[in-house]
């Protein structure tokens, strides 16, 4: 086996994974532009589906709903995750073992368990006391919960980044506690904050298995209306809100990587 | 350009014999405001506003073990330039962080100006610092960076502008003030973090090794520029450092500290020639140092040979005890005769290496089982080789007695 | 200003004239930490615990209750569900959980093997290429994990239905009868498994190639001379901490995946995911579930214990997970 031939091969398997890759998601982006009602013939092109997806009043809640459910919940899982990276900054001399563990769990559970418990418990609490039915509330509780640990070690490394003598010159500077929150900590991990807030904001929208689990009859999603879209069979509808979807991901994606390069020069 | 920096510096001094200072800077109001009167009528006196620095007692520890400041009492004089030196670990940066309010001592008093500070956090002091890694916010420009303590204090942002401008003025930062943290050198991020806390007025300045980070040439024209500053300014400035020949360059008086106390205060000269003990003496690199195993008046048997020092030595000394005793000799006060030579204070030896310098040459010295460095400064005569029997002629006036 | 100038004043005398400054301040600063702490941290840990351990607690307690009307859990306590789990039902042994357990387990091994396949050469030849083109390489590799997994996986049912260029591949290979489309079946959640997975693996790999020490790879080709002797004595023992950190990234969810066994493989297809899903979803029976998530907490943690182990060999670069 000679090296040069070696490397070709390689560079062979590297494009056919790429396509492997993106295959999928190219077939459902070019199908949801097919004039025809066909998974498997591409006829000719049409903006048909897209044109049908605006006159269905299920999609058009499900759009509402997650976007309600991705900026409130990235919101509060802003807020509190902050506090969390914070405060693991500030404390990091201290033994913290149980407060890593704690932000680990959202993270390392597996989401079917995540969601199963969950809708477990929120059954039980409703049953007992009325509160907690499932619906849009019960599913922020959820997308915060998985949402706080990411905004927590993003705003925590944002810190460790940080030269520690700023925090005492802004004291040193005459900041009052509340002027070094305003006028230093804030503006200095803005970045941070910004990024935290898009990567909490995709991975709500991405989410599927917490949300089902966690959702009421009249809080579908998006990926749960796919989904329930799906079971009934495939139709060239779903390809056109897939796509939306990924466009969507895609848009947020491009920005966050503009923040974090601006960051970096 | 010097009128310029001439009339800018000038602008400086007036808003700081104005009373401006540390308390009527912005809406503070009431006591503070007649304090500071009061305060500016008392300098007055001394015509400039510098602050003086009384420490009693002060102690800190940190964990259950570390004894970082074992009571320490120091006066600091206003106007002064003050160096604390020490290895790391000495205590010197835990002192400075007091001063500043940035770590509470555990016990012990600390005094600002006639005002006694100790409990009074860091943003409520008319004391600034200039940090070891400059500490400049990334998230502001050169100019919002300068403007951030004023900003913090309340004043209007005309006046605030002005102060920056002056501060730029007088520290030359020229164009740099609409830079970008990032886009400046170790340099020029230094200037920046002197101006940042000069332009507060403080009553004290903190420089807590600042020049540490800097390469061997731009750190000596700082030093010169730093200097150059504290004069004009008359400006109280407390600099930490490890570095001896750092110290002796640039201040009034130093405190040489270790393990958490006071080993000596004196001007450098004090420090550097007369070293209070062994710990200073090697601190400020001495390495002729040997023990005295008798002495009868003035005269020592030491383990380099007899020695004869002036009374006045012994007086300051320790009378009688020589147990952990030792006599100082520096390279420098030295002369060597070539050959044996007869005298008191003669010490016969033999060169075993020689470094030439250019402007003096260093030479190692074997006398008997011990070795002793010499300097001797190179005026074109004939200098020693290695090998050669010399003798070295100590001058008694020279000569140090100090305490393990 | 002024007013908390004063404050600082009587604060100064109050502790002058109490005499023992050097325990208050201590303290003081103690206390005010602990305070501090206790103010950024609790709101977050307060959440989690409530919203996340409860209820897993609560799962676990539920795994050991009996099962009631509707599927909910009901009291004495017993061991039944886990019996059903391992196939002794009502009505005797039946081996339809065991089966699909056992499927679960086969289809991690097979897909975990597969990622690794394909993965190794892949992070390999990003580690050739010239270091500007890597991120966006690397990038290239995980940008469609990005996308919603319901979506990526019903992408593969457009690509693997009947009719389509791959199905009548398979046919007219013989692989399967006219048609028919290559899902549901267990191959094709093998195929979304990998497809899911991949960049799990590539990344923590791509790592550990790029740490590798070429010196010890040319010293290698030096004594072997063989390079698939190279190889392996000097490359893949490098590169096994990133594999074994790929291995449980990847392992792990798979063990627990619910959506691509449900949407490509169909009623043969199930994995314990979908076993667990069904006890909750269809309210058939909570218990059974509960015991079925109590077997995924376990693997995880197992999967969490040799992560932390790899951690350590690599010198405490847990960090490198996310």
């Amino acid at each position: 086996m000679n090296k040069r031939n070696f490397k070709r091969g390689l560079k062979g398997f590297w494009w056919l994974t790429i396509v492997f890759l993106y295959l999928p998601l190219a077939v459902v982006m070019l199908f949801s532009f097919n004039a025809a009602n066909s998974a498997a013939h591409f006829t000719g092109f049409s903006l048909r589906w897209y044109i049908k997806l605006f006159g269905n009043q299920e999609i058009i809640s499900a759009i509402g709903n997650t976007l309600v459910l991705a900026i409130v919940s990235s919101v509060i899982a802003l807020v509190i995750g902050c506090l969390i990276g914070y405060g693991m900054y500030r404390h990091r001399h201290r033994k913290l073992g149980w407060l890593i563990i704690l932000i680990y769990l959202p993270i390392v559970l597996p989401d079917i368990v995540f969601g199963i418990s969950e809708m477990a418990f929120f059954v039980q609490i409703h049953q007992l006391t009325g509160f907690l039915k499932p619906g849009l509330g019960t599913m922020i509780i959820a997308h915060v919960t998985f949402e706080i640990p990411f905004v927590a070690l993003i705003v925590y490394s944002r810190f460790v980044g940080l030269d520690p003598s700023l925090f005492e010159a802004a004291k040193d500077l005459y900041a009052t506690p509340f002027k070094r929150v305003m006028h230093f900590m804030l503006p200095t991990i803005k970045p941070a904050l910004i990024s935290a807030f898009f990567l909490s904001f995709t991975l709500s929208v991405d989410d599927f298995v917490i949300s089902f689990f966690t959702s009421g009859p009249e809080s579908a999603t998006l990926p749960i209306y796919i989904w329930s879209a799906i079971k009934k069979g495939i139709s060239p509808e779903i390809n056109a809100i897939a796509t939306l979807m990924i466009g969507g991901v895609a848009l947020a994606a491009v920005m966050s990587l503009l923040l974090n390069r601006r960051r970096a020069t | 350009m010097t009128e310029m920096t001439t009339s800018a510096h000038s602008g400086v001094e007036n808003s700081l014999h104005s009373g401006a200072g540390s308390g009527s800077l912005g809406n503070e109001a009431g006591s503070k405001a007649l304090d500071a009167a009061h305060e500016a009528s008392r300098e007055n006196a001394s015509r400039r506003q510098a602050s003086s620095i009384q420490m009693r007692g002060l102690h800190k520890r940190f964990g259950k073990d570390t004894v970082a400041l074992n009571g320490v009492d120091l006066d600091i004089e206003a106007g002064e330039f003050f160096t604390l030196l020490g290895p790391s670990g000495c205590g010197k940066t835990t002192m400075l962080r007091i001063l500043a309010g940035l770590e509470e001592a555990d016990d012990g008093r600390l005094t600002i100006g006639g005002k006694d500070v100790t409990e009074v956090p860091p943003h409520h002091r008319s004391v600034n610092t200039v940090f070891q890694s400059y500490a400049l916010f990334p998230h502001l420009s050169v100019r919002e960076n300068l403007a951030f303590g004023l900003k913090m204090r309340g004043m209007p942002q005309a006046q605030r502008e002005q102060k920056v401008a002056e501060i730029a003025g007088f520290i030359h930062l020229g164009d740099l003030i609409d830079r970008r943290i990032d886009q400046l050198s170790g340099g020029q991020k230094q200037r920046i973090a002197l101006a940042r806390a000069l332009v507060c007025e403080p009553d004290v300045l903190l420089l807590d090794e600042p020049l540490s980070a800097l390469d061997a040439g731009l750190r000596s024209q700082l030093q010169v520029e730093l200097l150059r500053v504290q004069k004009r300014l008359g400006m109280t400035f407390v600099f930490v450092t490890h570095d001896q020949d750092e110290a002796m360059v640039m201040s009034d008086r130093i405190a040489v500290l270790n393990g958490g106390n006071i080993q000596q205060v004196g001007a450098p000269r004090d420090v550097y020639e007369r070293p209070a003990n062994a710990f200073v003496a090697r601190f400020m690199g001495h390495d002729n140092l040997y023990r005295i195993t008798a002495r009868q008046g003035g005269r020592l048997t030491t383990e380099i040979g007899e020695l004869e020092v002036e009374e006045q030595e012994i007086e300051e000394g320790n009378q009688h005890a020589t147990q952990g005793e030792l006599v100082l000799i520096r390279p420098e006060t030295l002369d060597l005769k070539p050959g044996r030579v007869e005298g008191v204070n003669h010490l016969p030896g033999r060169i075993t290496e020689r470094l030439y310098r250019g402007s003096h040459a260093e030479f190692r010295i074997e006398i008997g089982s011990v070795v002793l460095q010499a300097t001797v400064n190179n005026r074109g005569r004939h200098l020693p080789e290695v090998g050669d029997e010399v003798t070295v002629v100590v001058a008694a006036e020279d000569l140090v007695t100090l305490s393990e | 200003m002024s007013t908390s100038d004063t404050r600082i004043l009587s604060r100064q005398r109050a502790v002058a004239n109490a005499g023992g400054a050097a325990i208050s301040t201590r303290s003081r600063a103690m206390v005010m930490e602990a305070r501090h702490l206790l103010f950024t941290v609790s709101p977050g840990a307060a959440w989690i615990i409530v919203f996340l351990v409860l209820p897993s607690v609560y799962l676990m307690a539920v795994a050991f209750m009996s099962n009631g009307p509707y599927g909910l859990p009901q009291m004495p306590l017993s061991v039944d569900s886990f019996k059903q789990l391992s196939g002794f039902g009502f009505l005797g042994w039946s081996p339809g959980n065991l089966y699909t357990l056992l499927r679960s387990l086969w289809q991690t091994f097979l897909s975990t093997v597969l990622v690794v396949i394909v993965a190794y050469p892949i992070a390999y030849y990003i580690t050739t290429c010239r270091e500007k083109w890597r991120p966006i390489m690397l990038l290239a590799v995980v940008v469609p994990s990005w996308t919603n997994q319901v979506i990526r996986t019903f992408g593969w049912m457009n690509l693997l239905a009947p009719d389509t260029p791959l199905s009548d591949l398979a046919s007219a290979l013989g692989l399967i009868s006219p048609n028919m489309g290559l899902y549901p079946s267990n191959f094709a959640v093998t195929l979304g498994l990998v497809y899911n997975f991949l960049p799990f693996m590539v990344l923590p790999l791509y790592a550990a190639f790029e740490k590798l020490d070429t010196a010890q790879v040319e010293a290698a080709q030096d004594l072997y001379a063989s390079p698939l002797k190279a190889f392996w004595h000097a490359v893949f023992p490098q590169t096994l901490p990133g594999l074994l950190a790929g291995v449980v990234l990847v392992a792990i969810p798979a063990f627990g995946m619910y959506v691509i066994p449900e949407l490509l493989g169909g009623g043969k297809g199930m994995m314990l995911g979908n076993l667990v899903a069904t006890q909750f979803a269809g309210g058939s029976n909570w218990p059974l579930g509960a015991a079925g998530a109590i077997l995924m907490l376990i693997a995880t943690f197992i999967g969490l214990f040799a992560m932390r182990r790899i951690g350590k060999r690599l010198g405490g670069g847990e960090e490198v997970v996310i």
